[in-house]
């Protein structure tokens, strides 16, 4: 295990060094996000397939973030209303969103958990398109169907998965994306140039982590099938995203590495698994983003 | 800040509505009233330290911090403390001593809940380890830390009754846990913008998100303790927010008049409260003053952040 894990370790360091040589440090040429009192540079070009080349901004990384919060907030709201973000909160030409469907909810508990959660990556898009204001990318085409389906197979859960059938299976929907939004940000963190950005990103940062946290406890609790499935998850976007993973028990509630500190990835890494792709290489599209991401940052490098 | 202060009392208020009893409605208008001042007072001295502290300072502030949760969760565990050795100082001066009732092992009775104790316990020693690691020679060492009177008066404060004993029962546990847990991440929240090594910000950022984790495992167990125990995480919560001077930066567990739960502690923009060194201090020290501390650490921090 503890092989495992210094293993894991390396693979992240080599692959974050990698994608640092790939777009270059960034701090010089950096603009920070509007809100923060700079101006900035984006684009709003779809999944292109072409890995970004110059210098990186917190405005592409506040974009990136803001595809991973478009992505979790139409799975919380479809899950607790039955409708997902509305017109004026997705951009002028957004992608559209296959799948989704509200959560019948018999225990009043996980209903309350659930909404809380909706709201917040409901606030988190609204904050990220005021923050980045004419420089946010509109919603990409987002799955939500046939994306869990495909991760269902390959994760070897069954041929599907349809997390909005019951709240149990809800839990386990939630599962797959609430530790990658942690590590996307913790690995975003350092990468940004305005300390008034850090901010906002740390603190949407450990949001994510108390979500990850709930999540994980009310799985742990609940025990198997639902404990296998996310298990079996988790073993999935550590091999398409460099390891990274803590396997779910009672007496491992909390992701992080042997130093009790909550793992990191690289964009790349992150991108190969809400893609739902683990051939290492250039992938620009597929699994939750069919389309790929809009933005920048749309495409792995490595 | 991205802060939207109408919007947080509002959410306060929910609170208040739903869940909190009305001496605590009464002594949260009250401290409305210095809380500006005091607010004031912690970003002078926020802005005062910025231009000397270094990311030494910063991580020892943390390890001070750590210390107390290590200690807190390894009494609650095994019954007894950290090893010597794990509190002195990178100089070789001894830690100080900790102040807790005889034999403060937990009565465990849930091995679901007692094993995730072990796993926060092994968490904070973990922490302990690396900030000591990282410091090198310039680790502080433990400061005096109290376990006991620092609950009671902490209780007299939040209108709890004059006397709390978080090693008497699993849910005192739990309700002992969360008082440390939440403000540790808006601790890590605050220091991270102040690191100027991203190595260093790095690992912080990596710790605060272990710190979210551990808060919201011990919120998702208060909601499900039931009305009762909801209700004395808002007194406290209330009261964190009364001693770092903002009156509005800190959400118990419950539910919101929507009908969410309030497991995440978080602001309007559902991003997690950030508060600065001194206010740290000051919910520590019980308001206690800077440098001469008081409840969890009766003879204040060591390092130059205290």
């Amino acid at each position: 295990m503890d092989n495992d894990h210094i293993r894991r370790v390396f693979a992240n360091k080599v692959s974050r060094r990698k994608f640092l040589a790939g777009v270059g440090a960034g701090a010089g040429t950096a603009t920070a996000l509007a809100i923060a009192g700079c101006g900035g540079s984006s684009s709003n070009s779809s999944g292109s397939g072409t890995p970004p080349s110059t210098g990186i901004t917190d405005t592409d990384i506040f974009n990136f973030a803001l595809n991973l919060e478009y992505l979790e907030a139409e799975f919380y709201l479809r899950a607790t209303t039955g409708s997902g973000l509305s017109s004026s909160d997705v951009g002028s030409n957004p992608g559209g969103v296959t799948g989704g469907s509200a959560v019948s909810f018999t225990n009043p508990a996980l209903a309350a958990y659930a909404a809380e959660i909706a709201a917040d990556e409901l606030a988190h898009v609204r904050f990220l398109r005021k923050a980045l204001a004419g420089l946010a990318v509109d919603e990409p085409a987002i799955d939500l169907s046939n994306s869990f389906n495909a991760a269902a197979m390959a994760a070897g859960i069954g041929s599907t998965f349809n997390p909005f059938a019951d709240q149990y299976s809800f839990l386990v929907g939630a599962f797959v994306f609430e530790d990658v939004g942690v590590t996307a940000y913790h690995g975003a963190a350092s990468l940004l140039s305005s300390a008034a950005n850090l901010g906002y990103a740390a603190g949407i940062y450990a949001t994510e982590a108390y979500h990850a946290g709930e999540i994980r406890t009310l799985i742990a609790q609940l025990g198997d099938p639902y404990l296998t499935y996310a298990n079996k998850i988790s073993a999935l976007r550590a091999a398409a995203g460099g390891g990274a993973e803590t396997t779910l028990s009672s007496s491992t509630i909390v992701a992080s590495d042997s130093n009790s500190i909550a793992y990191d990835r690289t964009t790349d890494q992150v991108l190969h698994i809400v893609y739902l792709n683990a051939t290492a290489g250039v992938v620009s599209k597929g699994g939750f983003f069919p389309n790929g991401l809009n933005g920048t940052i749309t495409a792995s490098t490595t | 800040m991205g802060k939207n202060i109408e919007r947080d009392m509002e959410k306060d208020m929910e609170n208040n509505e739903t869940n909190i009893p009305e001496q605590h409605s009464s002594s949260r208008r009250n401290a409305i009233l210095f809380g500006g001042a005091a607010l004031a007072g912690a970003l002078l001295a926020r802005n005062a330290s910025a231009q000397t502290v270094t990311d030494t300072d910063i991580l020892n502030f943390a390890l001070n911090l750590e210390y107390l949760e290590a200690q807190f969760y390894t009494y609650a565990t095994t019954g007894a403390g950290l090893p010597a050795s794990s509190t002195t100082s990178g100089g070789g001066t001894a830690g100080g001593t900790v102040t807790i009732k005889a034999n403060a092992m937990v009565p465990f009775s849930t091995p679901f809940l007692q094993q995730f104790a072990m796993e926060v316990a092994q968490d904070e020693q973990n922490h302990v380890a690396f900030l000591r690691g990282a410091l090198g020679t310039s680790a502080v060492a433990q400061p005096n830390i109290d376990l006991l009177n620092s609950f009671n008066a902490l209780a007299m404060a939040a209108g709890l009754g004059s006397s709390f004993d978080p090693f008497a029962s699993e849910t005192n546990f739990l309700l002992g846990a969360f008082i440390f847990e939440d403000v540790g991440v808006t601790a890590y929240q605050g220091a991270a913008g102040l690191l100027s090594s991203k190595t260093y910000l790095d690992k912080a950022v990596g710790i605060h998100g272990v710190e979210a984790y551990h808060a919201a495992s011990i919120r998702t167990r208060i909601y499900q303790a039931g009305a009762t125990a909801q209700g004395i995480s808002q007194a406290i919560a209330a009261t964190r927010a009364k001693l770092d001077g903002t009156n509005n930066d800190d959400i118990g567990v419950g539910t919101s008049s929507s009908g969410a739960a309030t497991i995440v502690d978080n602001d309007a923009n559902a991003m997690t409260y950030a508060r600065t060194t001194s206010q740290v201090l000051s919910i520590v020290y019980g308001g206690g003053a800077a440098g001469t501390g008081g409840a969890f650490y009766p003879n204040a921090m060591n390092g130059t952040i205290k």
